[in-house]
Protein backbone atom coordinates (compact mmCIF):
# COMPACT_ATOMS: atom_id res chain seq x y z
CA UNK A 1 0.00 0.00 0.00
CA UNK A 2 2.93 2.61 0.79
CA UNK A 3 5.27 1.61 -1.79
CA UNK A 4 6.69 4.94 -3.33
CA UNK A 5 8.40 4.42 -6.68
CA UNK A 6 8.49 6.75 -9.92
CA UNK A 7 4.96 7.17 -9.56
CA UNK A 8 5.16 9.99 -7.05
CA UNK A 9 7.20 12.36 -9.02
CA UNK A 10 5.79 11.63 -12.62
CA UNK A 11 2.44 12.48 -10.99
CA UNK A 12 3.81 15.72 -9.69
CA UNK A 13 5.13 16.62 -13.29
CA UNK A 14 1.59 15.40 -14.54
CA UNK A 15 -0.23 17.92 -12.02
CA UNK A 16 2.24 20.14 -13.11
CA UNK A 17 1.65 20.55 -16.97
CA UNK A 18 -2.29 19.82 -16.30
CA UNK A 19 -1.35 23.47 -14.29
CA UNK A 20 -0.12 24.53 -17.21
CA UNK A 21 -2.72 23.26 -19.92
CA UNK A 22 -5.71 24.33 -17.56
CA UNK A 23 -4.26 27.74 -17.12
CA UNK A 24 -4.08 28.30 -20.70
CA UNK A 25 -7.22 26.67 -21.71
CA UNK A 26 -9.67 27.42 -18.59
CA UNK A 27 -8.33 30.10 -15.84
CA UNK A 28 -7.00 32.88 -18.26
CA UNK A 29 -9.62 32.89 -20.98
CA UNK A 30 -13.04 32.30 -18.38
CA UNK A 31 -11.25 34.76 -15.86
CA UNK A 32 -10.57 37.40 -19.02
CA UNK A 33 -14.14 36.52 -20.06
CA UNK A 34 -15.28 37.16 -15.76
CA UNK A 35 -13.29 40.36 -15.80
CA UNK A 36 -14.65 41.62 -18.81
CA UNK A 37 -18.28 40.87 -17.67
CA UNK A 38 -17.99 42.74 -14.28
CA UNK A 39 -16.28 45.66 -16.23
CA UNK A 40 -19.40 46.11 -19.22
CA UNK A 41 -21.78 45.46 -16.04
CA UNK A 42 -20.24 48.22 -14.15
CA UNK A 43 -19.99 50.57 -17.25
CA UNK A 44 -23.69 50.13 -17.90
CA UNK A 45 -24.75 50.57 -13.86
CA UNK A 46 -23.06 53.74 -14.40
CA UNK A 47 -24.16 55.05 -17.38
CA UNK A 48 -27.84 53.65 -16.45
CA UNK A 49 -27.36 55.74 -12.93
CA UNK A 50 -26.00 58.90 -15.25
CA UNK A 51 -29.22 58.55 -17.55
CA UNK A 52 -31.43 58.38 -14.90
CA UNK A 53 -29.95 61.32 -13.17
CA UNK A 54 -30.44 63.22 -16.16
CA UNK A 55 -33.62 62.29 -16.81
CA UNK A 56 -34.53 63.99 -12.84
CA UNK A 57 -33.02 66.74 -13.62
CA UNK A 58 -34.82 67.19 -17.13
CA UNK A 59 -38.02 66.12 -15.49
CA UNK A 60 -37.72 68.93 -12.85
CA UNK A 61 -36.83 71.22 -14.90
CA UNK A 62 -39.82 70.39 -17.22
CA UNK A 63 -41.98 70.76 -13.98
CA UNK A 64 -40.42 74.43 -13.24
CA UNK A 65 -41.05 75.20 -16.75
CA UNK A 66 -44.79 74.19 -16.78
CA UNK A 67 -45.30 76.05 -13.23
CA UNK A 68 -44.01 79.16 -14.61
CA UNK A 69 -45.76 79.09 -18.11
CA UNK A 70 -49.03 78.17 -16.26
CA UNK A 71 -48.53 81.63 -14.29
CA UNK A 72 -47.69 83.20 -17.12
CA UNK A 73 -51.30 81.81 -19.25
CA UNK A 74 -52.99 83.00 -15.55
CA UNK A 75 -51.13 86.60 -15.89
CA UNK A 76 -52.77 87.00 -19.49
CA UNK A 77 -56.01 85.65 -18.52
CA UNK A 78 -56.29 87.91 -15.98
CA UNK A 79 -54.96 90.69 -18.01
CA UNK A 80 -57.76 90.00 -20.51
CA UNK A 81 -60.48 89.75 -18.35
CA UNK A 82 -59.34 93.44 -16.93
CA UNK A 83 -58.73 95.01 -20.65
CA UNK A 84 -62.57 93.31 -21.02
CA UNK A 85 -63.62 95.01 -18.20
CA UNK A 86 -62.60 98.49 -19.06
CA UNK A 87 -63.53 98.51 -22.89
CA UNK A 88 -67.09 97.29 -21.68
CA UNK A 89 -67.59 99.55 -18.78
CA UNK A 90 -66.47 102.38 -21.46
CA UNK A 91 -68.89 101.06 -24.04
CA UNK A 92 -71.79 101.06 -21.42
CA UNK A 93 -71.06 104.71 -20.24
CA UNK A 94 -70.80 105.57 -24.48
CA UNK A 95 -74.29 104.50 -24.61
CA UNK A 96 -75.70 105.89 -22.26
CA UNK A 97 -74.33 109.45 -23.30
CA UNK A 98 -75.60 108.61 -26.43
CA UNK A 99 -79.14 107.63 -25.10
CA UNK A 100 -78.99 110.94 -22.98
CA UNK A 101 -78.26 112.80 -26.23
CA UNK A 102 -81.03 111.43 -28.21
CA UNK A 103 -83.19 111.94 -24.74
CA UNK A 104 -82.73 115.62 -24.93
CA UNK A 105 -82.80 115.85 -28.57
CA UNK A 106 -86.45 114.37 -28.42
CA UNK A 107 -87.57 116.47 -25.48
CA UNK A 108 -86.19 119.11 -27.28
CA UNK A 109 -88.24 118.33 -30.49
CA UNK A 110 -91.09 117.93 -28.38
CA UNK A 111 -90.87 121.40 -26.91
CA UNK A 112 -90.23 122.59 -30.40
CA UNK A 113 -93.61 120.65 -31.53
CA UNK A 114 -95.27 121.64 -28.42
CA UNK A 115 -94.48 125.67 -28.47
CA UNK A 116 -95.14 125.48 -32.40
CA UNK A 117 -98.80 123.70 -31.78
CA UNK A 118 -99.06 126.11 -28.99
CA UNK A 119 -98.68 128.98 -31.02
CA UNK A 120 -101.10 127.60 -33.81
CA UNK A 121 -103.57 127.45 -31.18
CA UNK A 122 -103.06 131.24 -29.97
CA UNK A 123 -103.92 132.07 -33.90
CA UNK A 124 -107.14 130.00 -33.80
CA UNK A 125 -107.58 131.19 -30.40
CA UNK A 126 -108.05 134.87 -31.99
CA UNK A 127 -110.10 134.01 -35.39
CA UNK A 128 -112.48 131.88 -32.78
CA UNK A 129 -112.69 134.68 -30.18
CA UNK A 130 -113.43 136.70 -33.12
CA UNK A 131 -115.68 135.09 -34.35
CA UNK A 132 -117.73 134.25 -31.80
CA UNK A 133 -117.73 137.92 -30.82
CA UNK A 134 -118.96 138.30 -34.68
CA UNK A 135 -122.07 135.87 -33.62
CA UNK A 136 -122.89 137.59 -30.19
CA UNK A 137 -122.75 140.35 -31.54
CA UNK A 138 -125.31 139.29 -34.46
CA UNK B 1 6.59 -4.09 6.27
CA UNK B 2 5.18 -7.22 8.10
CA UNK B 3 1.94 -5.65 9.11
CA UNK B 4 0.54 -4.17 5.69
CA UNK B 5 1.31 -7.27 4.44
CA UNK B 6 -0.83 -9.12 6.90
CA UNK B 7 -3.37 -7.14 6.13
CA UNK B 8 -3.56 -6.91 2.95
CA UNK B 9 -3.30 -10.88 3.14
CA UNK B 10 -6.85 -10.68 5.36
CA UNK B 11 -9.35 -12.24 2.90
CA UNK B 12 -11.05 -8.60 1.90
CA UNK B 13 -11.65 -10.94 -0.98
CA UNK B 14 -10.97 -9.39 -4.12
CA UNK B 15 -10.47 -6.07 -3.03
CA UNK B 16 -7.01 -5.45 -4.23
CA UNK B 17 -5.23 -3.10 -2.09
CA UNK B 18 -1.42 -3.24 -2.46
CA UNK B 19 -1.48 -4.93 -5.94
CA UNK B 20 -0.25 -2.76 -8.66
CA UNK B 21 -0.13 -3.17 -12.66
CA UNK B 22 3.49 -2.45 -12.81
CA UNK B 23 4.74 -0.38 -16.02
CA UNK B 24 8.85 -0.41 -16.30
CA UNK B 25 9.87 2.33 -17.97
CA UNK B 26 13.71 1.77 -18.22
CA UNK B 27 14.85 0.66 -14.41
CA UNK B 28 11.81 2.25 -13.22
CA UNK B 29 8.67 1.31 -11.84
CA UNK B 30 5.11 2.84 -11.86
CA UNK B 31 2.13 2.31 -11.01
CA UNK B 32 -0.18 1.87 -14.58
CA UNK B 33 -3.20 1.43 -13.10
CA UNK B 34 -2.99 4.88 -11.66
CA UNK B 35 -1.67 6.61 -14.47
CA UNK B 36 -4.48 5.34 -17.08
CA UNK B 37 -6.75 6.46 -14.70
CA UNK B 38 -5.17 10.13 -14.03
CA UNK B 39 -5.14 10.39 -18.11
CA UNK B 40 -8.63 9.98 -17.94
CA UNK B 41 -9.33 12.47 -15.89
CA UNK B 42 -6.90 14.92 -17.50
CA UNK B 43 -8.66 14.10 -20.61
CA UNK B 44 -12.18 14.62 -18.76
CA UNK B 45 -10.65 18.36 -17.25
CA UNK B 46 -8.73 19.15 -20.79
CA UNK B 47 -12.24 18.68 -22.87
CA UNK B 48 -14.41 20.74 -20.24
CA UNK B 49 -12.29 23.65 -20.33
CA UNK B 50 -11.57 23.49 -23.93
CA UNK B 51 -15.22 23.49 -24.90
CA UNK B 52 -16.50 26.14 -21.74
CA UNK B 53 -13.70 28.10 -23.58
CA UNK B 54 -13.77 27.70 -27.14
CA UNK B 55 -16.50 29.94 -27.80
CA UNK B 56 -16.87 32.71 -24.91
CA UNK B 57 -20.10 34.84 -24.63
CA UNK B 58 -20.68 37.57 -22.73
CA UNK B 59 -23.76 35.90 -21.51
CA UNK B 60 -22.97 32.14 -20.64
CA UNK B 61 -24.42 28.65 -21.16
CA UNK B 62 -24.09 25.32 -21.11
CA UNK B 63 -20.85 24.04 -20.14
CA UNK B 64 -19.15 28.12 -20.45
CA UNK B 65 -21.45 28.78 -17.23
CA UNK B 66 -21.15 25.32 -15.65
CA UNK B 67 -17.09 26.42 -15.53
CA UNK B 68 -17.70 29.72 -14.83
CA UNK B 69 -19.57 28.83 -11.60
CA UNK B 70 -16.53 26.64 -10.96
CA UNK B 71 -13.76 29.23 -11.70
CA UNK B 72 -16.19 31.50 -9.49
CA UNK B 73 -16.28 29.09 -6.22
CA UNK B 74 -12.18 28.44 -6.52
CA UNK B 75 -11.90 32.78 -6.97
CA UNK B 76 -13.82 33.07 -3.88
CA UNK B 77 -12.15 30.13 -1.78
CA UNK B 78 -8.54 31.52 -2.99
CA UNK B 79 -9.31 34.88 -2.53
CA UNK B 80 -10.91 33.95 1.27
CA UNK B 81 -7.56 32.54 1.78
CA UNK B 82 -4.87 35.39 0.27
CA UNK B 83 -6.62 38.24 0.38
CA UNK B 84 -7.53 40.56 -2.37
CA UNK B 85 -4.15 41.11 -3.57
CA UNK B 86 -2.22 38.55 -3.88
CA UNK B 87 -4.65 35.41 -5.07
CA UNK B 88 -4.85 35.77 -8.57
CA UNK B 89 -1.69 34.50 -9.65
CA UNK B 90 -2.39 31.19 -7.00
CA UNK B 91 -6.31 30.86 -9.15
CA UNK B 92 -4.67 28.44 -10.99
CA UNK B 93 -2.26 26.10 -8.85
CA UNK B 94 -5.57 26.11 -6.23
CA UNK B 95 -8.06 25.62 -9.08
CA UNK B 96 -6.30 22.87 -10.57
CA UNK B 97 -5.50 21.45 -7.25
CA UNK B 98 -9.29 21.44 -6.48
CA UNK B 99 -10.62 20.24 -9.82
CA UNK B 100 -7.95 17.35 -10.17
CA UNK B 101 -8.34 16.16 -6.80
CA UNK B 102 -12.55 16.44 -7.65
CA UNK B 103 -12.55 14.73 -11.23
CA UNK B 104 -10.32 11.85 -9.49
CA UNK B 105 -12.08 11.31 -6.24
CA UNK B 106 -15.68 11.11 -8.62
CA UNK B 107 -14.23 9.11 -10.93
CA UNK B 108 -13.20 6.53 -8.22
CA UNK B 109 -16.95 6.46 -7.29
CA UNK B 110 -19.01 7.01 -10.40
CA UNK B 111 -16.52 5.08 -13.26
CA UNK B 112 -17.30 1.63 -13.72
CA UNK B 113 -14.24 0.76 -14.00
CA UNK B 114 -14.13 -2.99 -12.66
CA UNK B 115 -15.43 -3.38 -16.14
CA UNK B 116 -12.26 -3.36 -17.18
CA UNK B 117 -9.88 -6.03 -16.51
CA UNK B 118 -6.40 -5.35 -15.84
CA UNK B 119 -3.56 -8.15 -15.76
CA UNK B 120 -2.79 -7.28 -12.03
CA UNK B 121 -4.76 -4.69 -9.95
CA UNK B 122 -7.54 -2.36 -10.50
CA UNK B 123 -8.39 0.62 -11.72
CA UNK B 124 -9.26 3.12 -9.16
CA UNK B 125 -9.35 6.89 -8.42
CA UNK B 126 -5.70 7.68 -8.87
CA UNK B 127 -5.96 9.54 -5.24
CA UNK B 128 -5.84 6.25 -3.32
CA UNK B 129 -2.43 5.38 -4.63
CA UNK B 130 0.02 7.26 -1.75
CA UNK B 131 2.13 8.07 -4.66
CA UNK B 132 -0.45 11.17 -6.11
CA UNK B 133 -1.28 12.43 -2.90
CA UNK B 134 2.06 12.36 -1.94
CA UNK B 135 2.83 14.29 -4.71
CA UNK B 136 0.12 16.52 -4.23
CA UNK B 137 1.08 17.67 -1.32
CA UNK B 138 4.63 17.71 -1.74
CA UNK B 139 3.44 20.67 -4.76
CA UNK B 140 1.99 21.84 -2.16
CA UNK B 141 5.13 22.31 0.13
CA UNK B 142 6.99 23.75 -2.71
CA UNK B 143 4.38 26.13 -3.94
CA UNK B 144 4.08 27.63 -0.64
CA UNK B 145 7.95 27.81 0.33
CA UNK B 146 8.15 29.44 -2.92
CA UNK B 147 5.02 32.10 -1.92
CA UNK B 148 6.91 33.17 1.23
CA UNK B 149 10.39 33.00 -0.51
CA UNK B 150 9.18 35.28 -3.23
CA UNK B 151 6.69 37.50 -1.65
CA UNK B 152 9.48 38.19 1.51
CA UNK B 153 13.03 37.52 0.50
CA UNK B 154 14.76 35.48 3.41
CA UNK B 155 12.84 37.56 5.66
CA UNK B 156 10.63 34.71 4.89
CA UNK B 157 12.65 32.44 7.52
CA UNK B 158 12.55 34.75 10.51
CA UNK B 159 8.48 33.03 10.80
CA UNK B 160 10.52 30.17 12.52
CA UNK B 161 11.38 32.17 15.27
CA UNK B 162 9.26 35.08 14.89
CA UNK B 163 7.04 35.23 18.06
CA UNK B 164 9.42 33.44 19.79
CA UNK B 165 12.64 31.33 19.12
CA UNK B 166 11.12 28.69 21.81
CA UNK B 167 8.83 27.36 18.97
CA UNK B 168 11.72 26.89 16.39
CA UNK B 169 11.04 22.60 16.14
CA UNK B 170 7.53 23.26 16.50
CA UNK B 171 7.74 25.75 13.11
CA UNK B 172 10.16 23.11 11.20
CA UNK B 173 8.18 20.31 12.07
CA UNK B 174 5.38 22.23 10.87
CA UNK B 175 7.03 22.11 7.73
CA UNK B 176 6.81 18.67 7.55
CA UNK B 177 3.01 17.71 9.06
CA UNK B 178 1.46 19.96 6.74
CA UNK B 179 2.14 17.43 3.73
CA UNK B 180 1.77 14.55 5.61
CA UNK B 181 -1.69 15.25 7.04
CA UNK B 182 -2.48 17.11 3.54
CA UNK B 183 -1.35 13.95 1.81
CA UNK B 184 -2.72 10.98 4.61
CA UNK B 185 -6.04 13.06 4.98
CA UNK B 186 -6.76 12.41 1.03
CA UNK B 187 -5.35 9.09 0.96
CA UNK B 188 -7.20 7.56 3.80
CA UNK B 189 -10.49 9.43 3.09
CA UNK B 190 -10.49 7.81 -0.42
CA UNK B 191 -8.92 4.34 0.01
CA UNK B 192 -11.24 4.04 3.13
CA UNK B 193 -14.21 4.81 1.33
CA UNK B 194 -13.38 2.73 -1.69
CA UNK B 195 -13.01 0.12 0.82
CA UNK B 196 -16.28 0.37 3.03
CA UNK B 197 -18.07 0.24 -0.26
CA UNK B 198 -16.32 -2.61 -1.38
CA UNK B 199 -16.81 -4.76 2.06
CA UNK B 200 -20.22 -3.73 2.06
CA UNK B 201 -20.57 -4.41 -1.80
CA UNK B 202 -19.38 -7.77 -1.01
CA UNK B 203 -21.61 -8.78 2.22
CA UNK B 204 -24.74 -7.45 0.61
CA UNK B 205 -24.63 -6.99 -3.18
CA UNK B 206 -28.17 -4.50 -3.28
CA UNK B 207 -29.13 -1.53 -2.54
CA UNK B 208 -27.18 -1.32 1.31
CA UNK B 209 -24.10 0.33 -0.21
CA UNK B 210 -25.83 2.95 -1.86
CA UNK B 211 -26.17 5.23 1.09
CA UNK B 212 -22.01 4.54 1.88
CA UNK B 213 -22.10 5.29 -2.16
CA UNK B 214 -23.51 8.56 -1.76
CA UNK B 215 -21.69 9.27 1.49
CA UNK B 216 -18.64 8.18 -0.39
CA UNK B 217 -19.64 11.19 -2.94
CA UNK B 218 -20.17 13.62 -0.63
CA UNK B 219 -16.78 13.06 1.48
CA UNK B 220 -15.06 12.52 -1.64
CA UNK B 221 -15.74 16.58 -2.75
CA UNK B 222 -15.52 17.66 0.55
CA UNK B 223 -12.14 16.08 0.42
CA UNK B 224 -11.27 18.31 -2.38
CA UNK B 225 -12.48 21.44 -1.00
CA UNK B 226 -10.28 20.76 2.22
CA UNK B 227 -7.30 19.76 0.34
CA UNK B 228 -7.48 23.02 -2.16
CA UNK B 229 -8.19 25.11 0.79
CA UNK B 230 -5.63 24.02 3.09
CA UNK B 231 -3.19 24.49 -0.02
CA UNK B 232 -4.46 28.35 0.08
CA UNK B 233 -4.06 28.93 3.46
CA UNK B 234 -0.82 27.05 3.62
CA UNK B 235 0.56 29.61 0.26
CA UNK B 236 -1.51 32.65 2.07
CA UNK B 237 0.34 32.11 5.55
CA UNK B 238 3.51 31.94 3.72
CA UNK B 239 2.87 35.22 2.06
CA UNK B 240 1.35 36.91 5.21
CA UNK B 241 4.48 35.98 7.16
CA UNK B 242 3.07 35.22 10.64
CA UNK B 243 3.52 31.96 10.44
CA UNK B 244 1.06 29.18 11.96
CA UNK B 245 -1.53 31.25 13.28
CA UNK B 246 -4.19 30.12 11.65
CA UNK B 247 -4.41 26.56 10.90
CA UNK B 248 -7.63 26.48 9.14
CA UNK B 249 -10.51 23.82 9.38
CA UNK B 250 -8.86 20.18 9.71
CA UNK B 251 -11.29 17.48 8.98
Amino acid sequence: MFDFDATLPLMAVQFLILTVILNALLYKPLGQALDNRDEYIRTNLQQAKERLQQATELAQQYEQELVSTRRQAQALIEEARAEAQKIATAEIAEAQQAVQAELLKIQAEIDQQKQATLQALEGQVASLSEQLLAKLLA
Amino acid sequence: MPLIHLWTALPLAKLEVGHHFYWHIGNLRVHGQVFITTWFVMAILIAAAFAASRNIQRVPSGIQNLMEYALEFIRDLTKSQMGEHEYRAWVPFVGTLFLFIFVCNWSGALVPWKLIELPEGELAAPTNDINTTVALALLVSLAYFYAGLRKRGLKYFTKYIEPTPVLLPIAILEDFTKPLSLSFRLFGNILADELVVGVLVLLVPLFVPLPVMALGLFTSAIQALVFATLAATYIGEAMEGHGGEHEGAHS
